[in-house]
């Protein structure tokens, strides 16, 4: 085992899809409870998913609440960080978002992939 | 009987049970990560659970992060998981 792994998770679909909403919560809180650094990125439609009081209205069959993932996600020490112009397409500001989502660019993004152990995206 | 160890599960006493039944994955991963930061080093953790999927879950968990999946016995529709913390 490496001394530090880590995964960036790249979530791009929104509210409208809630299993590759939901799933990527799921991987990224098992891995944090496995040792393993997280950081979520939301590109595209997937931002709306941390725009504030979307989660609640999500839930994938047979997965838990999404607003449920987002906080384990957040006492598990996860890092979200959302894309500066998918937010502005879409007219949703900073101050819209979930407690703790930090708003970067694609320098961001790829500084957090290139020193990763794997990428994934959902 | 699913086990590991050549020691009985039966006679286990675990240091803290934790009841996840009817939480959907990764909900028993989480409280088990949760339950094992309350015990010793040493002592094992009980997980209940509903999930069939969560024994496999739990095993390949505790390799990963270095604790001893003990293995897991079938009660009256959940299993009880145990793993010993080690570190």
């Amino acid at each position: 085992m490496a001394d530090h792994e880590k995964l960036v998770f790249m979530v791009t679909h929104g509210p409208d899809h809630p299993e590759h909403a939901t799933i990527p919560f799921v991987m990224a809180c098992a891995a944090l409870a496995s040792d393993v650094e997280v950081v979520m990125g939301f590109q595209a439609d997937g931002v709306c998913i941390v725009r504030t009081g979307e989660a609640e209205q999500v839930e994938a069959k047979a997965f838990p609440p999404l607003a449920k993932l987002i906080n384990d996600f957040r006492e598990l020490g996860g890092t979200m960080l959302v894309c500066g112009p998918c937010l502005k397409g879409r007219e949703i500001a900073e101050s819209d978002l979930v407690e703790g989502a930090e708003v970067v660019a694609a320098g961001r993004f790829i500084a957090e992939i290139t020193s990763a152990t794997n990428a994934l995206v959902y | 009987m699913d086990t590991t160890t050549t020691q009985p599960l039966e006679s286990l006493t675990a240091a803290k049970v934790i009841d996840a039944r009817g939480a959907a994955c990764p909900g028993p991963l989480l409280e088990a990560k949760k339950g094992m930061g309350t015990v010793a080093i040493g002592e094992v953790i009980e997980i209940w659970s509903t999930d069939p999927v969560t024994k496999t879950d739990i095993g390949a968990w505790s390799g990963k992060v270095g604790h001893e999946f003990l293995g897991s016995l079938q009660d009256a529709g959940y299993d009880r998981v145990f793993v010993r913390r080690m570190k």
